[in-house]
């Protein structure tokens, strides 16, 4: 469960300093905490999220290629635990989870 | 994708292999200490590709496997309460306590909730204030960082129907105890890429050093570990004993200090239980005082419940390399992933899941992807 998942940055909010933004993993998307690597990272940089953190700032070709593997692999886990997981925030955009990796309706 | 393509060659694997048995001069025996990284091992079938010259033992690299019975007793009296809200991440939902586990728990009215983010926690907490919200923070040093963000935000934000059932674990205390261990029988260790993501390598020199291991560094996929272990053996076959970095791509020597700070100013080093090991010194965190209104097991009054590991699941022979999971005598039959007698059966970074899993793709899928 240690596992990161790389993403792309798509947009980035100051929640009352508390810096977050919305990362999309191959199509699903979800709001992510950037505190960790404040400063570091800009609109469409990829970054290893693990759960709901960003962990750190990866380039592209590697965030690409780990994110096959990964679902190669099936060790997708952490997406599944989106949409198992409680609604979130009203504000948080809700997102559908399938059109990625087709596995979950 | 041509770098893809270029990275999953058999013929890397292939010639990995070929050097690993090249430079291997005599036996040697390493330890993972990474859920995934156990599953690829598994999974691709890596230790038997190699079988004569390495000989790999699954460590205790999987938190929801070495979360103990305690914790999860405590987490079950929590889910019950009428008052409480019990939110965990999905893995912890299926693993056994001494009665029955979190779905369980569920199914019998228990508001058992997963989410994905410690935040999404603190979130259901603000939008319920009627209600006790607890979450089960569970994991390596990967996760810390996120539960130590949701206590400081609660904190922060005033939110005083949150709190946490804290059952983290640290890498390093573990790694010396399987080394003082009087059976030990391990040479070299392959270190978790994302727990030294977050942390860095330096706590691992001085482990390196007093113990003269070969520490290194490695990710989670077939050709890192490949490169992880032909990197132990070099170092083992020229008497070096340092701590190496195969995963350039994502560790740094330093870590993300951000994290490191958050982690250190929510928590500090414990005691701590390990399912199936027992007790190893400061291994463990706990909150500190100034975060212990958010500690759950002293707002619930569940810190006392004590309980011993069943005897009939061998899992701490497991993770110390004495008994491989078939050799087990209720592998497969008294223990399965749908009837668990222990945590490795439940995960599918468990060494007893990989191995059961394993026995099935093999009717359908003969060949490893590397050969």
């Amino acid at each position: 469960m240690c596992l990161g998942i790389p993403g792309r940055v798509v947009e980035l909010h100051d929640d009352g300093g508390f810096p977050t933004g919305v990362v999309d993993f191959g199509g699903v998307r979800r709001e992510v905490c950037l505190a960790y690597v404040a400063g570091e990272v800009a609109i469409d940089d990829y970054v290893i999220v693990h759960v709901g953190f960003a962990i750190s700032k990866v380039d592209e070709a590697e965030a690409r290629r780990t994110f096959e593997v990964l679902r190669e692999m099936s060790r997708l886990d952490e997406l599944e635990w989106i949409a198992e997981a409680i609604e979130p925030a009203p504000r948080e955009p809700r997102v559908a989870l399938g059109a990625a990796d087709g596995r979950r309706p | 994708m041509k770098y893809l393509s270029e990275y999953r060659d058999p013929a890397i694997a292939r010639a990995l292999i070929d050097r690993i048995r090249r430079t291997a001069t005599r036996p040697w025996t390493l330890m993972e200490v990474c859920g995934g990284q156990t599953h690829t091992i598994v999974r691709q079938g890596l230790d038997e590709l190699l079988e004569g010259a390495v000989e790999m033992i699954h460590g205790p690299g999987c938190p929801v496997c070495v979360t103990p019975l305690e914790q999860i007793d405590k987490a079950l009296a929590l889910a019950a309460r009428p008052d409480v809200i019990f939110t965990s991440f999905g893995d912890m939902l299926r693993v056994p306590g001494s009665d029955c586990d979190l779905q369980q728990v569920r199914a019998r009215g228990g508001a058992v909730r997963v989410v994905y983010s410690p935040l999404d926690a603190l979130e259901l907490a603000r939008r319920t204030p009627e209600k006790e919200v607890v979450f089960f923070a569970v994991g390596f040093e990967t996760t810390a960082p996120a539960n130590a963000m949701a206590v400081w935000r609660a904190r922060e934000l005033g939110v005083r129907n949150f709190s946490v059932l804290v059952s983290h674990v640290t890498v390093p205390p573990a790694i010396t105890a399987i080394l003082t261990a009087p059976d030990n029988r391990v040479q070299g260790f392959l270190a978790a890429g994302h727990v030294c993501t977050v942390m860095g390598w330096t706590e691992y020199e001085p482990i390196a050093e007093r113990y003269r291991v070969p520490i290194v560094v490695t990710g989670f996929e077939p050709m890192d570990i490949l490169e992880g272990m032909l990197m132990a053996v070099e170092q083992l076959e020229s008497g070096r004993h340092v701590v190496e970095n195969q995963y350039v791509r994502s560790v740094r020597r330093e870590g993300t200090v951000p994290a490191r700070e958050r982690v250190e100013e929510v928590f500090e080093l414990a005691d701590r239980n390990w399912r199936g090991i027992g007790a190893i010194p400061m291994s463990g965190l706990r909150l500190r005082e100034e975060f212990t209104a958010f500690d759950a097991e002293r707002k619930f009054g569940v810190a006392r419940i004590t309980v011993n590991e069943p005897t009939e699941c061998r899992a701490g022979d497991v993770l110390t390399g004495r008994l491989k999971p078939p050799k087990c005598a209720a592998f497969g039959t008294r223990c399965t992933p749908e009837r668990p007698l222990g945590a490795l059966m439940v995960s599918t970074e468990g060494a007893c899941a990989a191995y059961y899993h394993l026995a099935r793709h093999r009717v359908v899928e003969p060949q490893a992807v590397a050969t």
